[in-house]
């Protein structure tokens, strides 16, 4: 790593490796800590565990994976970096979350040295999108923040959007029973 | 050139963004940084066009041309390095043509319906140039629902 923030030079450290994955979204490469990614599976292999929800309050949110014992909003990552719209092949279902994401590709899992922080003169969403800055491969690449995918406004909106749906499934379930 | 110690109150750095020349006072330019890559991310801050990496420092580009001009300028290659705006004025960068000068002179008010970020003009000979306001230059930048920069660990 050659490249440092402003702040970790004046504070005289420059963070810990850590492991990350690199993933393609349209044209645009992004980092995620790789101990936040549960698993990583194809949108093919999931034909059974999606359904398709039908709320307009969250765009970016299209189905709903029930995946072991959670139910995860997926995130199309597309949307929420409002990137040019692609066709995702690949899931990241996130550790201890509630969310899935939908990606282009994995470019491949690596150590970065250190996240640095995000300029000061970046002021907006991206402030909750990212954690901070990775140099890799003379090319410097936003790690992603987790939970910054889906805010907690967010989430509240899509739980009322798809109460309707689950309790007329459970009067489905409770007839059939 | 680096010009990081000069802090005199009657210097200033002439630059040119676009066919426009303007002035920064010199206290604030750290040096006039060759062409270097331009690293773009999504993100919504409608002032900052990507970051470059300059002396082991990641730094913010404020694309200047499209505050000032109201589009990119062209053929700006480098970048000068100063201290822009924000908490602590963290060294930012603004892309420029390479055409950079040193000059003095006395800052005349400048008159009112002039835009914030002009903070006055220098007069050099019988040329007058607009001081820039780097601040309200950035600030005058239109809203994007911006988040408050939370400080970080």
């Amino acid at each position: 790593m050659s490249a440092a923030g402003e702040r970790s030079d004046k504070a005289g450290h420059r963070g810990k490796p850590e492991a990350v994955i690199l993933f393609w979204v349209a044209n645009q490469m992004f980092a995620i800590a790789a101990e936040s990614v549960q698993e990583i599976r194809s949108t093919d292999g999931l034909a059974g565990a999606a359904n398709e929800i039908d709320q307009e309050a969250v765009p970016k949110v299209r189905h709903i994976l029930e995946w072991g014992r959670r139910t995860c909003y997926v995130v199309n990552a597309g949307v929420h970096f409002d990137l040019p719209v692609t066709r995702p092949t690949l899931v990241l279902i996130l550790r201890r979350m509630r969310i899935a994401v939908l990606v282009d590709r994995i470019d491949r899992m690596t150590e970065i040295p250190a996240v640095y922080p995000l300029p000061r003169a970046f002021v907006g969403k991206e402030r909750r999108w990212y954690r901070g800055l990775a140099y890799i491969d003379d090319s410097v690449i936003p790690v992603v923040e987790p939970s910054g995918f889906l805010s907690a406004e967010e989430f509240a909106a899509l739980e009322r959007a798809i109460k309707p749906g689950e309790s007329q499934r459970e009067m489905e379930g409770a007839a059939q029973a | 050139m680096i010009a990081g110690d000069n802090s005199s109150r009657n210097s200033f750095v002439l630059l040119r963004i676009g066919a426009h020349r303007f002035a920064l006072p010199a206290g604030l330019v750290a040096e006039l940084a060759p062409p270097v890559k331009l690293h773009a991310f999504p993100h919504t801050s409608n002032s900052v066009s990507g970051v470059i990496i300059r002396r082991r420092r990641i730094l913010p580009v404020y694309d200047a041309g499209s505050l000032l001009l109201g589009k990119q300028a062209s053929g700006q290659q480098f970048y000068l390095v100063a201290r822009c705006a924000g908490e602590g004025k963290e060294l930012s960068a603004i892309p420029v043509s390479g055409e950079c000068e040193m000059a003095t002179g006395q800052v005349q008010p400048v008159e009112s319906d002039r835009p914030a970020y002009v903070a006055g003009t220098l007069i050099i000979g019988e040329d007058s140039v607009d001081v820039l306001n780097l601040e309200a230059l950035i600030a005058s930048a239109p809203d994007t629902g911006s988040i408050h920069a939370e400080a970080q660990p």
